[in-house]
């Protein structure tokens, strides 16, 4: 007894339970009875590979039982193809949306939406959407992916309102590293702008600035240091001349040890610099970041035999 | 300590190691030669400040959500890691809390033994983790896997598809994460049975459907493609001694000449950002859990010294995570500017086991196997069994695992033996080509203990670095199918 096997439109399906087995599997669960059987009509139509209207209300029940179902979701969308009735668009804002909004750790929602979104092959209404999410957890992972996926697939890189929307993200909180991983993602991730010596040097002014509002933001420094090692036409002189604001040597003022690290960097490379690099190593070691002393005396290591770690 | 202490299977030549209880080797807080042998009032041992400290510089001027989270971290995690929320007996000479064993025992048994009321319907297509965490763990624990072997085997046929591979379920879709977990639960549990139960030419025909011409794996047919998909793969390939040789029907065979491994390290490569990091898939950003993924999969295909310095930028690699190792909680975040966790202690602690190979690095480590392990003891340990993210968060097989596997990171030296004539002067291009069989990840050796303050009472068993399952079972598994070059 059941919804299934009380429905008419079912009678014509032979339902597959689950086998027994012997001895007991590890970790089992006690279903309710209303999934065990949503379950047993789902194994008979995938055995059929039936692809129809009922098969999108059965799929959409076990995910409201289960949204971290990936078979169903992924025999969902499969069924949604092969249906010249149905219509992604409506899948898309009236199902997935505020699904989304209350499952916000699930891979299987986001792949789903990657396949409707590429189906439909317009990204229309997706940044709004998006908006509710970052709201919610402005480093999901997931979702970012996600925005990561629209970029490169609808081509968006350099686009104003993405650059706009990681300024407004990095505006509300200078330390979201999905936001800055974004804006690399946007500016270079296409392969040309990191030889554009312009827009380097647009995005160095840009980390510079927000290093200027939180020192010890390290988001922002490895943003900067990305531009330094991978950039076109950064002036090393200025970067250092730059981060000594930030890490006085020879018992200067230190505010940040990131500033530090940096400097540690790009004097290790000069034999010249060598005692400087030594100092701002030791720095880290011995009194600002002393978890981190296996490191920098690795570091340090490295720069005494003439090495440049990093 | 307890009989639950697995002593006698430890490696030999731990117990010739210069430590002894009472001592502490890294902190000269912890002395001994101050106290008097005949004072018998407890008191909390001093905890050396490099593991109390707050940093010393802060942006106090601008709070923002970010810097708000990790207050509340550092202020939830002080009375953890000062030692204020422990009885006096609960700690070790060293100043460090016990491994609560018992209660882990009996929490991971639970675990895997239980059924799951109908709340836990969201699990149902991830049962085959909740019993590689709890097996795994359970080792680590000092119990012995092998007498769940029946029902392993028993959940490994329940949920083996007929076209290749395991799903989460009964006749649900292969997919390669919950493949993975089944295998390893196959292989912690040992024997020819368990290892017999796999179906190895359908899973190659399956992980064949899994390639991808770009040089990465799906997860399933139909799925994502990412960086879990890639080393779920390849341990699959490693551990069945599978032919690298891609099946006909294979999507990623276009000349017929392509194998497994063809463009595999050039995909993983393209997960690296610029911040030195691992995504779990080009494009996205660094995170600690993809590291060790793409780490332990590089080496998988090659020995590590070769693979992981010509695939990736190994000095901003290591720069980036050893940033993840916050002060003053001492453990590891996943993300720049996010919060420590403790399964991170595995996916970022495990990685530094396989970046002294890739360097070369015989005594010098990176990181602080003390501050890891201090983090874990603390912090992480729930008051009625099983392990968990910080103290704010409830204890799960998941966290309870990789808490453990992190503490066995911190505990022993897991060291890669160059077999005879590896170093040969050969290219990388041209032994890739020629590469037959994968031989590297049998090379590991767990034969010593780290220095640090590693009492009986704190310690657990070593797992292997790259797997993450008993080091004497991935020998057995390995000789078992290295007699089956065919299926
Ligand atoms: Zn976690």
């Amino acid at each position: 007894m059941g919804k299934y096997a009380d429905s008419p439109e079912w009678a014509d399906v032979v339902p597959i339970s689950q086998q027994e087995h012997m001895p007991a599997p590890l970790a089992q669960i006690a279903y309710t009875d209303e999934y065990a059987e949503a379950m047993s009509y789902l194994r008979a139509t995938m055995a059929s590979n039936e692809l129809s209207e009922r098969v999108l209300a059965l799929t959409e029940d076990i995910i409201r039982l289960n949204p971290s179902h990936y078979t169903v979701w992924l025999y969902r969308f499969r069924t949604l193809s092969a249906l010249p009735t149905a219509s992604l668009t409506t899948e898309l804002t009236t199902f997935l949306n505020p699904l989304s909004l209350r499952h916000l750790k699930n891979y299987q929602i986001w792949h789903h939406r990657q396949l409707l979104v590429s189906a439909i092959g317009s990204y229309e209404g997706e940044a709004e959407f998006l908006v509710d999410m970052f709201a919610k957890d402005a480093k999901n992972y997931h979702v970012w992916s996600y925005r990561q996926w629209l970029v490169r697939h609808f081509k968006l890189f350099h686009s104003a309102s993405e650059l706009a929307f990681t300024e407004q993200l990095i505006g509300e909180d200078v330390r979201n590293n999905s936001a800055w991983n974004h804006r690399w993602h946007v500016n270079f991730a296409d392969g040309d702008g990191l030889s554009d010596s312009g827009l380097v040097a647009k995005e160095l002014e840009y980390a510079m600035g927000k290093i200027e509002l939180a020192a010890q933001n390290e988001s922002a420094w490895n943003y900067l240091r990305g531009l330094l090692a991978k950039g076109a036409g950064v002036e090393e002189s200025k970067v250092v001349q730059f981060a000594v604001k930030y890490a006085g040597l020879d018992g200067g003022e230190v505010k940040s040890t990131h500033a530090l690290d940096l400097l540690a960097s790009i004097y290790g490379k000069d034999p010249a610099k060598k005692e400087s690099a030594v100092q701002a190593l030791e720095l880290l070691a011995d009194k600002y970041d002393p978890i981190r002393a296996p490191y920098w005396r690795y570091r340090l290591a490295m720069v005494n035999s003439g090495v440049a770690a990093s | 300590m307890q009989s639950s202490t697995p002593s006698s299977s430890y490696p030999a030549s731990t117990t010739s190691l210069p430590f002894r209880s009472g001592t502490s080797i890294t902190s000269n807080r912890i002395s001994g030669e101050d106290e008097d042998p005949t004072d018998t009032t407890m008191t909390v041992p001093a905890v050396s400040s490099i593991f109390l400290d707050l940093p010393l510089i802060k942006d106090s001027h601008l709070e923002t959500t970010s810097s708000e989270a990790q207050d509340e971290t550092v202020k939830e995690c002080l009375p953890f890691l000062t030692l204020q929320n422990f009885e006096p007996e609960n700690l070790t000479e060293e100043g460090l809390p016990r491994l609560q064993r018992a209660k882990h025992i009996k929490f991971l048994k639970t675990s895997i033994e239980m059924t799951y009321p109908k709340g836990f319907t969201p699990m149902d297509s991830s049962r085959p983790w909740t019993v590689y965490w709890s097996l795994v763990g359970l080792h680590m624990l000092g119990e012995d896997p092998s007498q769940w072997r029946d029902r392993v085997i028993a959940t490994a046929q329940q949920v083996q598809n007929p076209d290749g591979g395991f799903g989460g379920g009964a006749g649900q879709l292969a997919h390669s994460a919950t493949s993975y977990a089944i295998i390893l639960a196959l292989v912690t549990v040992g024997g020819k049975e368990a290892l017999d139960a796999v179906d190895r030419k359908n899973m190659w025909h399956w992980l064949g459907r899994m390639k991808q011409k770009d040089g990465g794996f799906t997860v399933c047919a139909g799925g994502e493609e990412d960086i879990r998909g890639a080393y779920c793969s390849m341990t699959l390939i490693a551990l069945l001694n599978l032919p690298l040789e891609l099946p006909p029907d294979s999507p990623a065979r276009v000349n017929g000449n392509e194998t497994f491994l063809t463009g595999l390290p050039e995909w993983i490569q393209r997960c690296q950002t610029y911040e030195g990091g691992i995504a779990g898939l080009p494009d996205s950003e660094a995170h600690g859990a993809y590291a060790f993924c793409a780490l332990a999969c590089l080496s998988i295909i090659g020995p590590p010294a070769k693979m992981i310095p010509k695939y990736l930028d190994v000095p901003s690699l290591i720069h980036c995570l050893s940033s993840l190792q916050h002060a003053p909680e001492t453990g590891f975040a996943g993300r720049t500017n996010k919060l420590v966790d403790g399964c991170y202690s595995h996916w970022v602690g495990g990685c530094w086991s396989l970046l002294s190979a890739a360097l070369g690095l015989v005594t010098t480590d990176l990181w602080s196997r003390e501050g890891l392990a201090r983090y874990i003891l603390c912090c992480c340990q729930g008051d009625r069994g099983g392990l968990r993210d910080k103290p704010s968060k409830h204890p799960d097989a998941y966290h309870t695992n990789y808490c453990l596997a992190g503490l066995s990171a911190a505990q022993y030296v897991a060291e890669y033996v160059v077999p005879e004539g590896e170093n040969s002067s050969e290219t990388l291009d041209d032994e890739l080509a020629g590469i037959v069989a994968l031989t590297a990840p049998f090379q590991w050796r767990i034969e010593r203990e780290s220095e640090g303050p590693w009492s009986e009472e704190v310690k657990v068993m070593p797992v292997h670095p790259v797997f993450v399952v008993p080091v004497n079972r991935v020998k057995e598994c390995h000789d078992y199918f290295e007699t089956k070059s065919g299926f």
